[in-house]
């Protein structure tokens, strides 16, 4: 596998995993389960901040002149880290409606 | 064996399926492996002996055993770790550590 195929698939397995972690986060508070909704988010958070520092890595790569190749795969890397970012913001906000409930 | 990965677009998966094939033809092992997005799952589950969930549908897990419970269909999720390193072979272990598990 070469090393740009590589860090996608980190990308988006971190990403992948935060994400779904926000969505398990819910899925307890929906229960009134607040004590795992924390851990869900602490958990969340670590494998978000990974997908970030790895995708930063690259944007840093970038900046120094080197060229990132791009593909497709990529492209979806991104999609992942920016819609997992979105997620986590509105998860945030449903969790303290939750909580006001 | 009939190996069927899910995840939410079936994109990165179906990269892995490709990693996974060339591990199974190496072993000289003839398995059925797929990737199909969440949405389509239900038609699929009948026809795979396991189901395997990539990190990012973990949420689906309980879901998906529901779905695959009348068929003797075993369900688990693929790791995080190994998803990301996009571990053809590691993860065809996986699948069939689960069927030998399930029976």
């Amino acid at each position: 596998m070469d090393e740009m195929e590589s860090i996608c698939f980190q990308i988006i397995s971190n990403a992948g995993t935060a994400r779904s972690l926000l969505i398990e986060a819910l899925q307890e508070a929906r229960e009134g389960n607040f004590d795992e909704v924390e851990n869900k988010m602490s958990e969340a958070n670590k494998y978000f901040s990974e997908a970030h520092k790895i995708h930063g890595k690259l944007i840093q790569k970038e900046a120094q002149g080197e060229p990132v190749p791009f593909s497709l795969l990529f492209m979806h890397a991104e999609d992942q880290l920016m819609s997992t970012e979105t997620i986590r913001h509105l998860t945030k906000e449903l969790l303290f409606m939750y909580k006001r409930l | 064996m009939n190996i069927l990965l899910v995840c939410s677009a079936g994109m990165s998966t179906s990269l892995l399926v490709t990693k996974m094939e060339k591990a199974a033809k190496e072993q000289g092992k003839e398995y059925k492996i797929w990737a199909v997005a969440e949405a389509d799952a239900p038609k699929h589950i009948p026809n795979a002996d396991v189901v395997l969930i990539g990190p990012q549908m973990r949420f689906w897990k309980s879901e998906a055993e529901k779905l695959a419970k009348p068929y003797g269909v075993a369900v688990d999720v693929i790791s995080t770790v190994d998803y990301g390193m996009n571990d053809g072979p590691k993860v065809l272990r996986f699948a069939e550590k689960l069927a030998n598990n399930k029976k």
